[in-house]
Parts: structure tokens; C-alpha cells; sequence
């Protein structure tokens, strides 16, 4: 591909539409973090289920907005149970046996998603109304990429509106400072936790109908996600959602160009960058806790 | 001798007349198996170095068990003439060398912190194994490299065309390099790592070097994954990016925890019963895999000392390490 | 090399603490603290809470790393070392929060601490059981502190004050020149803190000891110098009866603390 201002352009928006895809994602994950010290290895599968239960109520209700509406519900209920019937329950055995059980949360919707929608990619066409290109300026690009970034802009002004403003907001971000402390305060962390947890998958799985049409709903994209999503919680700083947001649009725009540049390394560099962090600054740009 | 001692020395007997005899008795679908459980149960050992001696929890320890397994196949595969020993040792010692440069950056950090940083490095060999066709063969692998002609082993030659053969090599590599951890585990160093896991700030201030005594269980875990990798070639005589990937880490874990990480003997009983697990559930249901993870699920959930805390404890007693 | 004993009659300090700053993000606890304590010397560290006392401790044993100023042990500056390697100089200390080996018998405690003293701790050869010599030091260690007895039972069983005692023990068992004690008597009623106190007189002769108490009674009978830390700075550093007639410690803490 040659380098030109416009074909630049379009890399540097892909990485801006990926890059907000992994907030949407990456947010749920390192709030968790952030509260409870706990790495939910499973929060990439909330995703995929997004994506799978969304392409599902697609075919069944002909509605692309009903899907994006009731997925993202459906997979925070259910993010919800595993929350209560999973996480809390191995709690006691300290923080091996939380990353052990989400792990296998994981590998588990895994194969759950194989078994009732085949081991094979599915396609998913965006509605009518958002498919197509916008032409402007020299530049070609797909309608439905914006509506993407649309989305992210929402729910993103929505969630700093939550944090910022809202009491509900101030004890999260609370919690994700000091967790005994707020109990103390006389606030129901467990009820706390088991909202951002929700809130987090569901988020997650409204990720995973949106970017069903545009990354492709396939078996293997929980994984990619994951290790994605780990890249951006552990640059951006475990609990910290602005080093999130940060990180996101940075892990986009570096899979963006170094796909079209070095494409051979691309796949490589993600994890050195991720180690790099991990042993330099375990912080990470925004994160407090070590 | 105590009645312990002699029971314990009983049942070893029993044990490895058993062994002995397997090839002869069983049929040849079953004597691979066992090979199977034997290098398994290695490299289940190996991760309980980390995870049950240690404490550290690792999702990339089939990096050290790949790096076994593609050095070793890429030994024989290119210089023609290497001995086989020679072939496995590369293999075994490539093992130790990523173990200790990796473990050097790993073991510095705790928790879920440690578990990324090894996955990303096991992530990261698997890109460069997928990447890199000319040396390993990319997603087609290497095989074919294993001695056609019998080799010389000093005393004996080695005809490893057979299959019985195959499993009395394993075996006894096996049974060598358990029985030595076993040794090891009664050790001062033994001692030091288990002191470092129960109370880290406290052996720090009783004068123990935390990061170096991980980092050497760190490097011995996959010295110990790289001789299993190796043998893997050997059985398999193909190795691809399956034997490196996370698929091979997560199945590793899951040997461990379904025999039990809180002895020295669990991931060996969690060997044998995925492979067989899996060997039989596969034949009934191609969904084998989802069967696998309830499986695990509900282990972590409710029998979280795995298998072999189903065994009542006096039972137990006779193979526990001595104080 | 000048050595931190006293020879001839120069005394010099065997642990010295200059113009220590420890700051924690933002958060000052320390603001210049002078220390001096001398050989054979039994030095009391007293001081309201939150005085930053524990922090002291702390950053003279290698936990945390100094914002500004020296720690000098035995003529050496050991300012930013980590905590093993200080503890191998000869330097121990114990916890104000009994911080023990739980799951660990009574005897693998100590023996940890015997092992480490020993060098003996990547040894291959030979095997744990093998070593009478080890098993010797530890139970004499063991009826020392009085838990003989309890040598097979897990550290996490034993009550409270015999808890401490193995704390104290640990500590003892590294054979330091210098003790550093962190409020042993914590949580102690009158009875297990006059056996401590007994325990602490007996192990420690021969030996320098630092200790941080908040109950009097114990630094008027065990310490032959006092130094008072009243938020972050040093207030005054005397003997026991100077500092009890001080008029700035009444005001300061004396008269808020006495037990």
C-alpha cells in the first residue's frame, strides 16, 4: 500500500475504531481490577458471547438494533451469575483459585460457543441503514466504522458522566482506591462489585454485537480480545479507566500501522510491549496499585 | 524400618513390576497411552514446581515444554549423526535457558501481574514458532527426525521404531527425573522455596533471597518442561505450534489441578487421568473439550485439592515427604 | 576499616541512623531522625502512634528505602540494601504483627531461620532429616523460648503470647549482634508480658537490642537509654530516668500514654 496523507488517514481511523472497540472492552476489566484485585481471564468470553448471542436475535428478530439492545443485557446477567455463583464462591481460597476459576469460565464459554454455533467464522452484515461508504475529502470510508465510533463516543460520555458526577460513581471509583476503607464507609461492596462486574460484561458484550460486522464474530475471538485486552489493562494501569482509554487508542493505532508496516512482527510486538510494561513500570501510565 | 517405610517400599515394588510388565500384557493403543501419561505427568510435575512448591501460578509453561520439544526435533531433523542424547539434552537445556531468562523477568513481579507476564512471553514464542517456517516449520511443523536406525546407548542399543521401546525409554527417563524432584523436595533448596511460599516477607527477613530462589525453581520447572517436551518429540516425531501454544499451557494446568497441586504425586494421578479422560470422552462426544472445562470448573468450585484429595489422608500418609 | 565496636575506649556506634526522611508520596512520616546506639546498649524507642516508629524500623531493615539520609550498621552503610542482605550482616528484626510461617510446625519455623543462619539454603546434599546438627540448634532454640513442647504443632495453633514468643525466636535464631524488637509485648496481659520480658532479658544478654514499646513499665525495666519519636522527629534520647523527668516528653507524650 503506498503512503499516502489519505491512505494514512484511513490506517490512523482504523486504529481509532479498534482502539475504542478495546475501551469498551478494556473498561469492565480494569475496574474489576481496580476493586478486587481480581483479573476476570473470562471478560474477552462475555465479548464473544455479545457477539454470538446478538448475531443470534438477529437472525431470529430480522432487528440489528433489538440485538444490540438485548445482548449486551443478556451477557450481563450472565456475567452477573457467574459473579455470584462463581467468583464469590472461591474467594476464600485467595487470588490462584480467582484467576483459575476465570479461566475456565473462559475456556468453558469457549467451547459452549463451538458446540451451539459451530467452530466456523459467522457472518453478520450490518443493517441497511449503516452499510455503505462515506466519501469525503479524498478519503473512502465504511459507514458502519462510524457508527462505531459513535457508539464508543456515547457510551464513553456516559461512563465519565457516571464516574464524575454520580454517587454511584464516586464509590466505585472509591472502592477501586481503597475497597475495606469504603465498606467501612458503611457502602455494600459486595453489591457494589457485583454491579461493576455486571456492568463491566455487559459492556463487553454490547462490544461484541457492535463489532460483530465490522472484526467478524468467529470462535477465536474471545482469545484475541483477551490478550489484547490484558495489553491495554496492564499499559494503561489496573484501575485506572482514563489509563484505559489511553492505552486503547494506543494498542489500535500500534496494531493499525504495524500491520502495515512490519506485518510479520505486528503479532509479535503486542506481547514485548506488554512485558516491556509489566517489568518496567507494573504500574502502568495511570495505575496505582503494584 | 518403620511400617510406613515398608509399606511405602512395597507398593513402589508392586508399582514398577507393574510398569515393567505393561507392554507385554497390554495392547499397543494402551502401552502409548501410559508413554503419553509418562512425559505428561513429567511436565505436570514441572508446573507444580511453580505452582504447589512455589506458589506462582503460570498460563505459559508449555513454552518451556515447546522449546523442549522443537529443539530437540530440530537437532536430529538438521544435523544428521547427532546422537539422540545429545538431541534431547539440547532440548532439555533450551528449556533451562528460556526458563531462566524469562523466569528472571516473571518472578520479580506477584500474582496476577507474574500470570500475564507468562503468558505473554509463551505468547510471544508461539509468534515466533508460527512465524518463523524456515527453522520450525510454522503451522505444518517438523517431523520425522526421530533415529530410524537403533542408537547407541553404551550398554545397549535403542530401536525406537518399537513402540515398546519407546515406552521403556520414556519410563525410565521419567521415572529418573521424578524420583530425583522427589529427592529434591526434602532438600535445604526444597525447604527454601516452600518457606518463600508459605510467608515471602518473612523468609526475606529471615535472610533468603526471594527472587533467586524463584528464579532457580523457575529454571528448574522448565528444565524439567523441556526433557518432557523433548520426549514429546520423541513419541509424537512431530512437533508443531500446538505443543507451544496456549492450548498446551491450559491443558497442562489442567493435569495439575485435576490431580491435585497440594502433592508431590497429584499432577502425576491429573496425567494419567486427562489423558485417559480425554481419550475416552473424545471417543463418545466431539464436545469432549467442554466436558474437560465443566470438569475443571467444578474441581476449582468444590474439590479444590483435586483427585488425590478424594484419597483419604492416612492413605495419603504413606507417600507424604518425610519432615 | 573502622570497626563499630569500641576499642581502647572509643566508643562507636555499632547502628547509626543520620538525618533519616521518609516520605510516602506525598505523605512526610519522617522528617531527620538521629539514632545512635551502642554496642552491648539496650535502647527503647518510645513515641505516640503514628509517630512513625514502625517506619524506622522499617527503613533501617531494608523494607522500605530511605527519601533522604543514612543507615549505617557496624561501620557499614546499608541504606537501600534489601532485607536479606542486611539480615545477613547480622541485623534482625521482629514483627509488631506476628508475622510467622502458619502452616508451619513449631520446629520448621525455627528451623527455617537455623537453615538461613547456616548458609545452608540451596544445599542439595544432603537431606533435611539428615542434618542432626541443624535439629539440635533448633530445639535448644525451642527451650529457650519455652515451646519445646509444642515443636509439632502448626505456628497458626499456638495462642497469642506463644505466637510472640516464636516471633522473638525467628529473630533469635539468626544469631544477630543487633535485635530489633517490634512492640513484642502487643496485646499481652501482665502475666505472658513479665514472661516476655524474662524471655527478652535472658536471649538477648550479650547481644544489642533495639525495641519499640509502648508500655513503660517494660522500657524502665529493660532499657538503659531511651529515645522518645514524636511525630517523625526526634524529641529526646537519654537515660531512662532522664527522659522520665523530661519535662517536654510529659508534656508531649508521657502524660497522653501512661499505662
Amino acid at each position: 500500500m503506498e503512503v499516502t496523507l489519505s491512505s494514512m488517514v484511513v490506517q490512523g481511523l482504523h486504529g481509532l475504531v479498534y482502539g475504542m472497540l478495546l475501551f469498551l472492552v478494556a473498561s469492565g476489566l480494569t475496574l474489576v481490577f481496580g476493586m478486587m484485585d481480581v483479573l476476570n481471564i473470562a471478560h474477552a468470553a462475555f465479548y464473544m458471547l455479545g457477539a454470538y448471542i446478538g448475531s443470534t436475535i438477529l437472525v431470529v428478530t430480522g432487528s440489528f438494533w433489538l440485538a444490540l439492545v438485548l445482548a449486551p443485557v443478556a451477557v450481563g446477567l450472565l456475567g452477573a451469575l457467574v459473579e455470584r455463583f462463581f467468583l464469590r464462591k472461591v474467594h476464600v481460597h485467595g487470588h490462584a483459585f480467582e484467576l483459575l476459576i476465570t479461566f475456565g469460565v473462559f475456556f468453558v464459554v469457549g467451547e459452549v460457543v463451538k458446540w451451539i454455533w459451530g467452530n466456523f467464522p459467522r457472518p453478520v452484515d450490518p443493517p441497511r441503514v449503516l452499510s455503505g461508504s462515506i466519501h469525503w475529502m479524498g478519503i473512502t470510508y465504511p459507514v458502519y466504522r462510524f457508527f462505531i465510533l459513535g457508539v464508543s463516543m456515547v457510551v464513553l460520555m456516559v461512563l465519565a458522566y457516571v464516574f464524575l458526577r454520580t454517587r454511584v460513581g464516586i464509590a466505585i471509583r472509591a472502592a477501586v482506591s481503597d475497597a475495606s476503607m469504603v465498606s467501612a464507609l458503611g457502602i455494600n461492596v459486595p453489591k457494589l462489585f457485583l454491579g461493576v462486574f455486571s456492568g463491566g460484561t455487559a459492556l463487553a458484550g454490547l462490544a461484541g454485537v457492535v463489532a460483530g460486522p465490522f472484526l467478524g464474530t468467529y470462535p477465536g475471538m474471545g482469545l484475541d480480545m483477551m490478550v489484547d485486552t490484558f495489553v491495554v489493562v496492564v499499559v494503561g494501569g489496573f484501575g485506572s479507566l482514563l489509563g484505559a482509554f489511553v492505552a486503547s487508542l494506543m494498542i489500535g493505532e500500534l496494531q493499525s500501522f504495524g500491520v502495515l508496516f512490519i506485518p510479520r512482527l505486528a503479532l509479535v510486538f503486542q506481547f514485548l510491549l506488554m512485558a516491556v510494561v509489566l517489568i518496567t513500570r507494573p504500574t502502568g501510565l495511570f495505575g496505582e496499585k503494584v | 524400618m518403620s511400617r510406613f517405610t515398608l509399606l511405602r517400599t512395597v507398593l513402589l515394588g508392586v508399582g514398577a513390576a507393574l510398569l515393567i510388565v505393561a507392554p507385554s500384557v497390554l495392547s499397543v493403543v494402551k502401552t502409548r497411552m501410559l508413554t503419553e501419561i509418562a512425559y505428561f505427568a513429567l511436565f505436570a510435575v514441572s508446573y507444580n514446581f511453580l505452582f504447589g512448591w512455589a506458589g506462582l501460578l503460570s498460563f505459559g509453561h508449555a513454552a518451556y515444554f515447546g522449546l523442549g520439544a522443537y529443539v530437540t526435533a530440530i537437532s536430529l531433523k538438521h544435523m544428521p549423526g547427532l546422537h539422540l542424547l545429545v538431541g534431547m539434552g539440547l532440548g532439555a537445556l533450551a528449556g533451562a535457558v528460556g526458563g531462566a531468562i524469562i523466569g528472571f523477568f516473571c518472578v520479580r513481579r506477584k500474582g496476577s501481574y507474574f500470570a500475564l507476564l507468562t503468558l505473554a512471553f509463551n505468547q510471544f514464542l508461539w509468534a515466533i514458532a508460527w512465524k518463523w517456517r524456515e527453522v520450525t516449520g510454522g503451522d505444518d511443523g517438523i517431523g520425522r527426525f526421530v533415529p530410524r536406525r537403533p542408537v547407541d546407548l553404551g550398554l545397549f542399543y535403542l530401536d525406537l521404531t518399537r513402540i515398546p521401546n519407546k515406552y521403556y525409554f520414556t519410563m525410565a527417563v521419567v521415572v529418573i527425573f521424578l524420583a530425583m524432584g522427589w529427592y529434591l523436595l526434602q532438600t535445604p533448596f526444597g525447604n527454601t522455596i516452600q518457606a518463600v511460599k508459605v510467608n515471602e516477607e518473612r523468609a526475606a527477613f529471615l535472610g533468603y533471597n526471594v527472587n533467586r530462589s524463584k528464579l532457580l525453581i523457575f529454571t528448574l520447572a522448565a528444565f524439567y518442561a523441556g526433557i518432557a517436551g523433548s520426549l514429546f518429540a520423541l513419541f509424537q516425531d512431530f512437533v508443531a505450534t500446538s505443543a507451544i501454544g496456549l492450548g498446551m499451557s491450559t491443558e497442562v494446568l489442567f493435569m495439575a489441578f485435576l490431580g491435585g497441586t497440594g502433592s508431590y504425586f497429584g499432577p502425576i494421578l491429573g496425567a494419567a487421568i486427562f489423558v485417559y479422560f480425554t481419550d475416552w470422552v473424545s471417543s463418545i462426544t466431539e464436545h469432549w473439550e467442554f466436558f474437560l472445562g465443566v470438569l475443571f470448573i467444578v474441581l476449582v468450585l468444590y474439590f479444590h485439592r483435586g483427585f488425590i484429595g478424594l484419597i483419604p489422608s492416612k492413605v495419603r500418609g504413606v507417600f507424604a515427604a518425610g519432615k | 576499616m573502622p570497626q563499630g565496636n569500641s576499642t581502647g575506649g572509643q566508643i562507636v556506634a555499632i547502628l547509626e541512623v543520620r538525618d533519616l526522611h521518609k516520605d510516602f508520596g506525598g505523605l512526610k512520616v519522617l522528617f531527620g531522625i538521629d539514632l545512635s546506639v551502642e554496642e552491648g546498649e539496650r535502647h527503647a524507642i518510645i513515641g505516640p502512634n503514628g509517630a512513625g516508629k514502625s517506619t524506622l524500623f522499617n527503613l533501617i531493615t531494608g523494607k522500605y528505602t530511605p527519601t533522604r539520609g543514612r543507615v549505617l550498621f557496624d561501620g557499614r552503610n546499608i541504606t537501600g540494601l534489601p532485607p536479606h542482605r542486611i539480615v545477613r550482616l547480622g541485623l534482625a528484626r521482629s514483627f509488631q504483627i506476628t508475622n510467622i510461617f502458619r502452616i508451619m510446625s513449631v520446629f520448621q519455623n525455627v528451623r527455617n531461620a537455623v537453615l538461613s543462619r547456616m548458609g545452608i539454603r540451596y544445599r542439595i546434599f544432603p537431606r533435611l532429616s539428615k542434618l542432626a546438627s541443624v535439629d539440635e540448634e533448633v530445639d535448644f532454640i525451642l527451650s529457650q523460648i519455652g515451646l519445646l513442647e509444642k515443636r509439632d504443632i502448626p505456628a497458626g495453633e499456638l495462642a497469642h503470647g506463644q505466637q510472640r514468643a516464636l516471633e522473638i525466636g525467628l529473630t533469635l535464631a539468626l544469631d544477630p549482634k543487633v535485635i530489633l524488637l517490634d512492640e513484642p509485648t502487643a496485646g499481652m496481659s501482665s502475666s505472658e508480658t513479665r514472661d516476655t520480658v524474662e524471655l527478652i532479658e535472658r536471649v538477648t544478654e550479650g547481644r544489642t537490642l533495639v525495641i519499640v514499646e509502648h508500655d513503660m513499665d517494660v522500657v524502665f525495666r529493660i532499657a538503659n537509654r531511651v529515645t522518645v519519636i514524636y511525630y517523625g522527629k526526634v524529641l529526646a534520647s537519654g537515660r531512662p530516668e532522664e527522659i522520665r523527668n523530661d519535662q517536654r516528653v510529659k508534656d508531649a507524650y508521657l502524660g497522653e500514654e501512661r499505662t
